[in-house]
């Protein structure tokens, strides 16, 4: 009796798998076909991770997109934590469930530059958001991360100077040295101080946690350090906890990405700005651009910068 | 001294202590502000949360287990309680009901290891991926809001306040291992539990309940693992769903370094304290001497690597003391 009903079950679970891989297959070679009719475009969202609030956020700009035109079959797929070989193994299910765009927000520039030219071979169309591959997409939508970076770094001197400070120790905390975006701002950020006479010391890596962050700010913050830098979210939220903590503390705090709680800490002045990224842009467009590329428009691989905006206590109430 | 050596366990306590003060000496040459006040308040800080699971994961290990649930319990741990605070609920409620959500998960790594005899690293991973996965839906796979002013005597609580001078979360820290400590060494649970980790079929004759007692030890880590949940909470203001990433292998290494056997029924809280503050000093000074954080990995692989090699030595190579 418990024999029999294991065959049966087994029996059902290989037709379920045979049923699955046709329908996959069949239905890739309807999409291939899709032109600027009523077809459902079946379009991926690829992002590092799907922890980050910036990858939600990124989502939810596509879903968005998605509500608006009504004709796409959305979903959002990624490892569970940043690594090239998952990410490429995201993109392999991509396009074995049938992709006609698939949206990348690569975790490194070259890992995934095979599977891609397999994609594209496919017909399916990339565009890339917040961080582009170094193969050649439809069009990308992201945040100049280097000018970025390099704004914060200005933002932070300017605010030094206006307190006389022209000289010692800047602290930076970066989330892991493997992340193409959070690398980038940290190299703007340094070539901001170039010349000056401030000393930027060995960055700490947190993996974006924030309580970490917060241990390595502290840190800092003991070390003697006049100013600190954090490259993304988690980061900056240590940063600013560390210089709550401390009080009347000279250290200067500057961040990057926007959230409730970095949003509370400028507007209490524990940190002097926080670059905020426009992820739900980069999301909504980043659709809008693969549906419109699906209708047969040709971007040309255009390069969007979808920008920061430099929240200050100033302007946090318009950021709510 | 021959009374404090005849101790179980002590002479790799009494090694690691030895390591310890090279360590801080160390790295107080190379950087000064290593030995400044606020530098050692902030040390025994930082220190605590990683003494806290190294208490569960070494309760558990010397049963003979181990638990890679702890990180995902320890994220579950600060979103439930941030997203309940951001809900309006009262703090001490969330705590509450937080601790008793994370117990839950300890009940079930007890029985599916003990009753239903699946291997501890499969239960555990298998638990490990959904506490995550809950951690992430409590608040719509959103991190959480701050957690507000309402939660200002929360935060003080478990981080940002003093008493008579100590941050409250060494207290904590304290306390919890004082109190683990006196279970472990003194109790008859205590005694079960090495029994149970030094050989499980003399001890299930012996009358031992071994079920009972694999229960306990995962509900005790568990326990610490929401403490430190709690702890990052009030650390941050709010929640992060990748809270207490890896934390689970800090706990192995806190309480390798500190002597607790992997292969079980080995090591004392005493050495665990110590494997923590070596985490601590390590994480902390090598940030002060600058060094890149390749550096710091591969330091710590090697201590770690280290301290489980002398364990391996030292219960292969001497003789078993007979008792009389």
């Amino acid at each position: 009796m418990k024999g029999k009903l294991l065959r049966v079950l087994l029996g059902v679970v290989l037709v379920a798998v045979m049923l699955a891989g046709c329908g996959t297959k069949g239905g890739e070679t309807e999409s291939k076909k899709a032109e600027e009719t009523d077809e459902t475009y079946k379009v991926y969202l690829i992002t590092m991770d799907q922890m980050d609030q910036h990858w939600v956020n990124l989502d939810k700009g596509c879903q968005e997109a998605v509500k608006e035109l009504g004709n796409v079959e959305y979903t959002w797929l990624a490892p569970d934590v940043k690594d090239d070989a998952k990410q490429i193994e995201s993109i392999n299910n991509a396009i074995a469930g049938g992709a006609n765009a698939i949206i990348l927000a690569a975790n490194g520039p070259d890992a995934v530059t095979a599977t891609l030219e397999e994609a594209i071979a496919d017909g399916i169309k990339i565009i890339y958001v917040d961080s582009p591959a170094n193969t050649e997409g439809e069009a990308t939508f992201s945040t100049d991360n280097e000018a970025a970076g390099k704004k914060a770094g200005e933002t932070l001197l300017e605010a030094l100077k206006a307190k006389d400070v022209t000289s010692g120790d800047i602290g930076i905390i970066n989330a892991s040295a493997a992340s193409t975006s959070t690398v980038l701002r940290e190299e703007g950020f340094r070539s901001a101080f170039e010349g000056t006479d401030f000393v930027l010391l060995e960055t700490q890596y947190s993996e974006g946690d924030a309580a970490k962050s917060k241990d390595i700010a502290a840190n800092y913050i003991t070390a003697g350090c006049v100013g600190i830098f954090g490259t993304n979210e988690g980061s900056s939220t240590g940063v600013g906890n560390a210089i709550q903590e401390v009080g009347d503390s000279e250290v200067l705090g500057v961040g990057f990405d926007k959230s409730d709680t970095l949003l509370q800490l400028v507007k209490d002045g524990y940190l002097v700005a926080s670059m905020a990224q426009n992820p739900d842009v980069m999301g909504y467009e980043g659709l809008k651009a693969a549906v419109e590329v699906l209708q047969g428009k040709d971007l040309a691989g255009k390069v969007i910068d979808t920008g920061v905006s430099v929240i200050t206590a100033d302007n946090v109430d318009d950021f709510k | 001294m021959k009374k404090i050596l005849s101790i179980r366990g002590m002479g790799q306590v009494l090694t690691v202590t030895a390591g310890l003060i090279v360590l801080c000496i160390v790295f107080g040459v190379l950087n000064p502000s290593f030995f400044s006040g606020r530098n050692v308040a902030n040390l025994l800080r930082q220190i605590a949360p990683i003494l806290l699971i190294g208490i569960g994961q070494s309760y558990v290990l010397i049963t003979g287990n181990i638990d890679l649930s702890i990180g995902s319990v320890v994220g579950m741990s600060c979103m439930i309680s941030a997203t309940l605070m951001t809900k309006g609920m009262n703090p001490w409620m969330a705590v509450g009901i937080s601790i008793i959500c994370c117990l839950l998960i300890g009940i079930v790594n007890g029985v599916l290891i003990a009753q239903f005899k699946l291997p501890p690293f499969i239960a555990t991973l298998g638990t490990m991926t959904i506490t995550r996965g809950v951690a992430q839906i409590v608040n719509n796979n959103y991190n959480t809001d701050s957690i507000g002013e309402a939660a200002k005597g929360f935060r003080d609580f478990f981080y940002y306040g003093k008493t008579l001078g100590l941050y409250n979360t060494i207290w904590i820290a304290i306390i919890l291992w004082a109190g683990f400590n006196f279970i472990l060494s003194k109790t008859r649970t205590g005694r079960h539990i090495y029994a149970v980790g030094s050989n499980v079929e003399a001890a299930k004759l012996s009358g031992v309940s071994v079920v009972g007692t694999t229960v306990k030890v995962y509900l005790i880590s568990a326990f610490c693992a929401s403490i430190v949940g709690l702890i990052i909470c009030a650390t941050s203001g709010m929640g992060t769903m990748d809270a207490g990433n890896m934390y689970e292998m800090y706990a192995v290494a806190a309480s390798v370094i500190g002597g607790v056997s992997t292969l079980g029924g080995q090591g004392i809280l005493l050495g665990t304290i110590i494997g923590a503050a070596i985490w601590g000093v390590l994480q902390n000074g090598l940030q002060f001497a600058g060094a890149p954080v390749a550096i710091r990995n591969i330091v710590i692989g090697l201590i770690v690597v280290a301290s489980v090699l002398l364990d391996i030595i030292v219960r292969t190579g001497k003789p078993i003391k007979k008792v009389r």
